[in-house]
This record gives structure tokens, C-alpha cells and sequence, in this order.
């Protein structure tokens, strides 16, 4: 009864262009590539190898605490604690500079750790305790903000030389170093994508019931995702200090709302199961792009937030409308 | 290993007892869900399980598939003990369960969907893609599935492919055991899952099979446990048992099936028309002209997929017709959404398909969930009153027959069967004089089925209006005055009062019975 016909591999590989447009990631690729003709045009030093390390360097702990509070977001959960954990890891940096490489690779540890500690208990509160994931990071987030503080209760402090200096450097002229970074982020996101944990992620993120029915622990994949993003928190409050050289217990708040902007606007659904880490660094970036272009336009840093909040609900309305018109809804 | 069963002995057939189980215990909370429970199934039989929503069976089912533990009891499969401590413990053990409620992950393919929780790796342990495809396309040629593309998303498919897929995904599982809870709630046509279901046997698996279609599980099981409030009654062997035998011991009282249309059809085919479509075309919907008069129970009888979907959802003003017009109580309208319909004329009531999606909210309490739509009604200056909440929904309550003790309950907690009466009142509540109702009784026990009839029936006997599609033509036979079968999006023949019949019917719904497909919507 069971036709054996021969299968078609070659269906495997159908070239997806428009998919991959449709995507959040490709939109707001697109829109990153738009914005940067842009600023080439009202500035065109933008072109040059300085310049655009300079926005790259600026763009960087955004980019990274986006890609940490994706792997929250995909596994329908929010995260506050990035607050916390990026202006804990800072002070830390500020407070206990440790020199040279190895002093580097040291505070890169440490705050690792340190971020990893902040998403074990956020893991244990959510995945075993099954608090609402809101409330238990926003609790994480401000005993963070208090340690912050207690270690350093004033902008001061001077991180690490070597790290202030070579992380925003270019490598052989070009390349700019904290873009590595990033890079490191993106490929570690690539396999881990690909491991039954990261396929996990998608399924608990679209639904739980049905991911525990398929055999997925559940518990298991919501707390490796706070762990994961915790220690990639810890990494960008890293880039955040080589970037500032400086202490400021209050250095993370702006990124709480800036990163679920960028994961919104890099296509990742908040309601989970739908978007990639890829797409949030993209977003962030983008962010961090609009800045520029608008100051190089004259325009008062006043008016950012109001651009920024513009172009966000115009990429999630854009993005749907295009979905919708090349029929990718789902069988009603 | 054998325990005595209770009610009319049994002859156990040949073959080795796959698994038994013994005085299973489970209670939530207060509520004891299974009190009671033992059977035994053999290799290579299909043993039916059979009781009223709210039995114990889901219950059961969970217990077999590791996802909650007994209280009390113990199971042994194939001699040794067995107490499963998570779904994959069971699947370890060679027991795999197709669930009611689809266990599949919307946004993942259809390939790992089937391969969940562990794909086929590749470089360095990471998944492969081209494997995970390729173990998916084996899988589906193995059951017939060619159609289905590996890489698919599985939301893409229609409800009925999901379903197989869930089947399919048990199968690949399962080494001793297959449950399968409700596995044709979504499949018109029931011949692919049979055969395979022959075909498993054969080897020696032993299959539970959930249905609330007794003329399928008289076609493919041999023995069935009957399951009353949470005990297993008895196991009777179904060629001795009659229907009527086997109603009593799921229900303690007779059931009659007898058509309750009949008297009134005559009066209301000349009543005024309520409802006319004419020329509705769009999607699958080919030129579809139609009218529902005042008084009448209409039935649209079609296999899978044949426009009944697109038809109820425009009725609702969910969708937009590509030409046609819709005419409520004499005047052309364009439904601009479901609260649109139920405003204009009598009002356009609609009861969707799916409803844990599109149904039931499960935070609220069922108390809360009928009066939904007459909120306003319920309050005072502007707050809902719980007084006026819980009388107006005892109200309705009543109307289908919901016992209202369940009420203050999360709807959510409920059975299937008590969530189906909670949102037929709610779509009673809405005053509308009109109702679109899709599959009212998908998934319902008999108990719950026969309130349902009798709800529409009295809904229509005050005058009240009824457009429904059912999955299942005896149910059509039983309750309709008037039925249209649905055959490639056109209206292929209709019926009226006595002509209405499930011969008659199975003829209509392949179209002139020229294709292989088999009809078989509970027809055997």
C-alpha cells in the first residue's frame, strides 16, 4: 500500500530567494543597505574604513545584547536582566581592570561567568519554578542594577587599556575587531541551530504543549536559553567597556528597550518561534545606523527616538504586508 | 498476566498479552480522573477504548504515554513492569501515541516535526539538513505520502495532512504499542489509516484505538474496554455486542437514533428565506446559490477540503466572496467581519472549527466564555456583574444541556465535549437567529452529541436557523431537514426530508463516484 516512489532530493534545495526576502533578516537587510547609501551620500567619509569601524564599534554591544535576547525571545520568554547583567559585567570592568591579553581574556571570563550565573538563576526561576518570566527577570535585573551600584556607586573607574585600545581597533587596517565578535556570536548561533537544542528552542518558542508531547524537554531548552543569553549579555557589557573605557552603573539601562526593539525590527516574532539571532544583529545595527544618518542630516539627537520608533513599526507593518503578498500565510 | 475482566467473559485470542494494566489510579486534585482502570491489550489486535468525554480516556491515554503518572495501579508490557516518567521514556519503550489535540510544532517542517526530538546529524554533530529531508521523504513514501513535501512547514498543510503526520510520527515510534486518540477527528477518508493500522498489526503491534465512531471501530477493532467515570466497565468482544449494548455501558442509558428531523421538514420549506446566496464564487467556492428558511436545519455534507471552509467562513464575514451576494432577511449585505454578521438582520452566529484556537479562551471561566458576546447585557454601569454573569450563562447553559457545576471551572480545564456545549451557548447567547455551525459535535462523546442534536433541535423549533457541516453523515441523516452536498466548490446535489440518506449521501459526496477515493465519513 505504501508506494515506495524515489524521492527528489532536488526538491531539497529550491532556491528561496523570495523567502529569504520575506524574512525579518532580509528586510531588514535591505533597509540597513538603504539607510547606508544614505549616509554615504549626506557624508561621504562614510565610505571609509574609519568611519564605518567607528559605527561598527559604536553598533557592537547593541548587536550582541540583541543576539543574547533572542534566544529568550524565540523560546516565547522576555528578558529584562540585560539590563542588569551589561551594567554589572561594566563596572566589574571599570572597577578590577585587568591588563594586557591575558588580563583581557581574564574579564572576558569573568563577565561570561558572570552573565551565565544571572541566566542560570533566571533559568531556574522561569523553567523549574515556572515564575512568568517578566516578573522574574525584572527582579534579576534590578538586584543587578544594585550590585552595580554598590560596586560602584558613581560614572568612574577605568577599564583595562588593552582592551579599551586593540577592541576597537582594526585588524590589518580594515577589519574592525569588535565586528569579530559579532562574527564569533553569528557562527556559534550557526551550529548551535543546527543541535537538537536549537531546533528545541523553535519548538517550545511556537508551542509548548506540543514540544513536550514531541519528546523536547522543555525545561531543559528554556533554561539553556537564559544561560546562553545571559553569558552573551556578559559579552556585550564587555564590548560596552572597551567601547566606553569607563565605569557606569547606570550603563545597561538604555539597552533594555533598545534590544527587544532590535530583535522586534530584525523579524523575530516576541510571541516566539519564529526569527533568528542574524536578524536581531541586523536590527541593532540598524538602530545604531539611523543615529548617524540623522545626525550627519542635522537632524537634533532629540529627534532620534521618534525615528527609531517610526522605522520599527514601519519594518514589522512592511514586513507583514510583504509576507502576506507572496502568500506565505498559513492553510486557514 | 492476565486479569479478570469484568462484565461478559471474554475468549482471549491467540497471540501474547502486549500490555496489561491494573487498578490505575489518577486524580487531579480533588477531581479523580481515572478511579479505576485495567485492560489488557494483546500483540496484534486493535482494542478499542470507548466512554463518554470526561471517562478517563484522555487520562488514560497520558498515563500510557508517560506524560502523567498514576496515582496508584502499575502497568507490565510484554512481561516486564512498565512506568514510563516522560513521553520519550515510553517511546524508548516502544509505546508511541498519535494525540487528539495535534502535538506537531506549527513553524518546524514536516520532516522534523517527524523526527522531533532528535534529528539525523551530520558535520560535527550538527543536524543535517539533507538528512533531516531525507528521513522525513522515507518516512512519508513508507506510508503513502509522497504528496506531503518533507520540507514543508507544517502549518502550510491542510488539518487532515497534519493529522496523518501525527499518525505517521506514532507509527515510526511505536515497537508494541500504538495509541491512537480520535486519529480520524480530521480524516474524511479512513482507508489509508486502516490499512495501515492492518498493516502494523500483522506484525504483531498491539493497538489502542480512541473513536467516537463506533462504525469504525466496528470495522477495525475486535475487542473494546468501555470506560464510565473513570472505570473500566468492561472488555467485550464487538461482534457480540451490539450497538445498543455498548451505548448502555458507555452512558448507563439507551441512545435513539431515530431521524428528529422529520415531522417539521414539511413546514419549513415553504417559511421565509432567512439567508440566500447566490452565485458565490472565490478560492474553491464555485458559483454556490443556496437558500436557509426560517425554521430549518440545513446540512452540508463533503469530504476534506471540498469549499465548506471558505463557504462558512464568508457566511461569517471572515472572508470576502470574489463575486455573489449574500442576502440576510431579504437584503443584500456585505459581511464586513463576524461582529458585522451578527448585526445585521437576525444575526449571523458562527461556531469555528478549531476550538482550542479559535474557540475557547482558556484563561476565563465558562461562565465567562458564553457570555463573551452579550458582555454589554451582563453589566452594570459598564462593569460586568458577577451576579448577571453566572445567571445569563446558567441560562444558556441550560439550552445545551451543560451541567453547571462546570461553569466557574477555567474552560480550559473542561473536557472536549463540555468546551463544545460552552461555545454552542455562547453562539446561542448572541441572540442571533442564524447559526453557522462547522463539525458542532468534531470530537464529542455520544452523551454529548445527543444535548447537541437537541439543542439545535429546539434552536429550530423556535424559529431559529441552522447551516451545519458535519464530518459524520449519520448525523446529517438524523438531524438535518434539508442537505446539500459540497463537491469541488459547487453544490453537487441536495436532498430533502426522508430522501436524505447515508447511501444516497456517500454517492453524492465523490462526485459521481468516478474517483478511487472511497467515501467513508462513518460509513462502512
Amino acid at each position: 500500500m505504501a508506494s515506495l516512489t524515489h524521492s527528489t532530493p532536488h526538491r531539497m534545495r529550491r532556491a528561496q530567494p523570495m523567502k529569504l526576502l520575506t524574512s525579518g533578516a532580509g528586510i531588514v537587510f535591505v533597509l540597513y543597505v538603504l539607510l547606508y547609501a544614505i549616509y554615504a551620500f549626506l557624508q561621504p567619509s562614510a565610505l571609509s574604513s574609519s568611519t564605518f569601524t567607528n559605527l561598527v564599534n559604536n553598533s557592537v554591544p547593541l548587536a550582541i545584547a540583541a543576539a543574547g535576547e533572542t534566544l529568550v525571545v524565540l523560546s516565547r520568554g522576555f528578558d529584562l536582566s540585560v539590563a542588569g547583567v551589561i551594567s554589572l559585567t561594566n563596572v566589574l570592568m571599570a572597577v578590577y581592570p585587568q591588563e594586557g591579553p591575558f588580563g583581557a581574556l581574564v574579564s572576558l571570563t569573568i563577565c561570561l561567568a558572570v552573565g551565565g550565573i544571572v541566566g542560570a538563576v533566571n533559568g531556574w526561576l522561569v523553567a523549574i519554578l515556572r515564575l512568568q518570566a517578566i516578573a522574574a527577570t525584572l527582579a534579576t535585573m534590578i538586584v543587578c542594577q544594585g550590585l552595580a551600584l554598590v560596586i560602584l556607586d558613581a560614572p568612574g573607574g577605568m577599564v583595562a587599556d588593552w582592551v579599551s585600545y586593540e577592541l576597537t581597533d582594526r585588524l590589518f587596517g580594515v577589519l574592525p575587531i569588535s565586528g569579530l565578535f559579532v562574527l564569533a556570536v553569528v557562527l556559534a548561533w550557526l551550529v548551535f541551530k543546527r543541535t537538537n537544542l536549537g531546533l528545541g528552542l523553535y519548538a517550545v518558542g511556537a508551542d509548548e504543549q506540543a514540544a513536550s508531547l514531541s519528546g523536547i524537554s522543555v525545561i531543559k531548552v528554556r533554561f539553556a536559553a537564559f544561560v546562553g543569553a545571559g553569558m552573551i549579555y556578559g559579552l556585550a557589557g564587555f564590548m560596552l567597556s572597551a567601547q566606553t573605557a569607563t565605569g557606569n552603573p547606570n550603563s545597561g539601562t538604555p539597552f533594555l528597550m533598545l534590544a527587544f526593539a532590535a530583535v522586534a525590527l530584525g523579524g523575530t516574532s516576541l510571541s516566539g518561534g519564529r526569527g533568528g539571532l542574524i536578524g536581531s544583529i541586523l536590527g541593532a545595527a540598524t538602530l545604531m545606523l539611523l543615529q548617524k544618518v540623522l545626525f550627519s542630516g542635522g537632524v537634533s539627537s532629540f529627534y532620534t527616538g521618534i525615528f527609531q520608533g517610526v522605522v520599527l513599526v514601519l519594518a514589522i507593518v512592511f514586513g507583514s504586508a510583504f509576507a502576506r503578498l507572496t502568500g506565505r500565510r498559513t492553510a486557514a | 498476566m492476565q486479569e479478570p475482566v469484568s462484565g461478559p467473559a471474554v475468549p482471549i485470542g491467540a497471540g501474547e498479552v502486549a500490555l496489561s494494566i491494573e487498578a490505575i489510579r489518577k486524580a487531579y486534585g480533588a477531581t479523580v480522573a481515572v478511579e479505576n482502570a485495567a485492560m489488557t491489550l494483546m500483540a496484534g489486535e486493535v482494542h478499542a477504548l470507548l466512554g463518554e468525554n470526561g471517562a478517563g480516556k484522555s487520562t488514560l491515554v497520558k498515563i500510557l504515554s508517560g506524560v502523567v503518572r498514576p496515582d496508584a495501579g502499575g502497568m507490565v508490557l510484554k512481561g516486564r513492569p512498565y512506568a514510563p516518567s516522560s513521553i520519550s521514556a515510553a517511546r524508548a519503550e516502544g509505546v508511541a501515541t498519535a494525540f487528539q489535540e495535534l502535538s506537531l510544532l506549527p513553524n518546524l517542517s514536516v520532516a522534523e516535526n517527524l523526527l522531533l526530538p532528535r534529528l539525523p546529524k551530520g558535520v560535527a554533530g550538527m543536524t543535517s539538513a539533507a538528512g533531516t529531508w531525507q528521513a522525513g521523504a522515507d518516512i512519508l513514501a513508507r506510508y503513502g505520502l509522497d504528496h506531503i513535501d518533507p520540507g514543508a512547514a507544517l502549518e502550510s498543510l491542510p488539518l487532515a495532512d497534519r493529522q496523518r503526520i501525527e499518525i505517521v510520527r506514532a507509527f515510526v515510534n511505536a515497537r508494541h504499542v500504538l495509541v491512537l486518540d480520535e486519529p480520524t477527528a480530521a480524516l474524511a477518508d479512513t482507508q489509508w489509516l486502516f490499512d495501515h493500522v492492518r498493516a502494523a498489526t500483522a506484525k504483531g503491534m498491539a493497538v489502542l484505538y480512541i473513536s467516537h465512531r463506533l462504525s469504525e471501530v466496528r470495522a477495525l477493532c475486535s475487542r473494546a474496554t468501555v470506560l464510565r467515570n473513570g472505570r473500566s466497565i468492561a472488555t467485550v468482544e464487538l461482534s457480540a455486542a451490539t450497538d445498543g449494548d455498548i451505548f448502555e455501558m458507555m452512558v448507563g442509558r439507551r441512545g435513539h437514533a431515530a431521524r428528529r428531523a422529520a415531522a417539521s421538514t414539511a413546514a419549513t420549506l415553504n417559511a421565509p428565506v432567512v439567508l440566500a446566496v447566490s452565485g458565490m464564487a472565490g478560492d474553491t467556492l464555485k458559483d454556490v446559490s443556496f437558500e436557509l428558511r426560517k425554521g430549518e436545519i440545513l446540512g452540508i455534507a463533503a469530504l476534506e477540503g471540498q469549499g465548506q471552509r471558505e463557504l462558512f467562513r464568508t457566511l461569517a464575514g471572515l472572508r470576502q466572496p470574489a463575486s455573489g451576494t449574500i442576502s440576510v432577511d431579504g437584503v443584500a449585505q456585505a459581511l464586513r467581519g463576524p461582529s458585522h454578521a451578527l448585526r445585521v438582520g437576525g444575526g449571523i452566529a458562527y461556531l469555528p472549527e478549531e476550538r482550542k484556537t479559535e474557540g475557547i479562551l482558556s484563561g476565563l471561566s465558562a461562565a465567562s466564555n458564553i457570555v463573551l458576546p452579550i458582555l454589554p447585557a451582563v453589566s452594570k454601569a459598564g462593569l460586568v456583574s458577577g451576579r448577571n454573569e453566572r445567571a445569563a450563562s446558567e441560562e444558556h447553559a441550560q439550552r445545551v444541556e451543560m451541567s453547571q457545576r462546570y461553569l466557574s471551572f477555567p474552560i480550559g480545564d473542561l473536557s472536549g465535549g463540555n468546551q463544545q456545549k460552552a461555545l454552542l451557548a455562547r453562539v446561542m447567547a448572541t441572540g442571533a437567529q442564524t447559526l453557522l455551525l462547522f463539525d458542532p459535535t468534531r470530537g464529542v462523546d455520544v452523551g454529548t452529541k445527543q444535548s447537541i442534536y437537541a439543542a439545535i433541535s429546539n434552536f429550530a423549533e423556535q424559529g431559529g436557523s441552522v447551516l451545519f457541516y458535519s464530518s459524520e453523515l449519520p448525523e446529517i441523516v438524523q438531524l438535518a431537514h434539508r442537505c446539500m452536498v459540497l463537491y469541488g466548490g459547487r453544490i453537487f446535489s441536495e436532498f430533502t426530508g426522508e430522501d436524505i440518506d447515508e447511501q444516497a449521501l456517500v454517492a453524492a459526496l465523490i462526485g459521481h463516484g468516478g474517483a478511487e477515493r472511497r467515501a467513508s465519513a462513518g460509513v462502512h
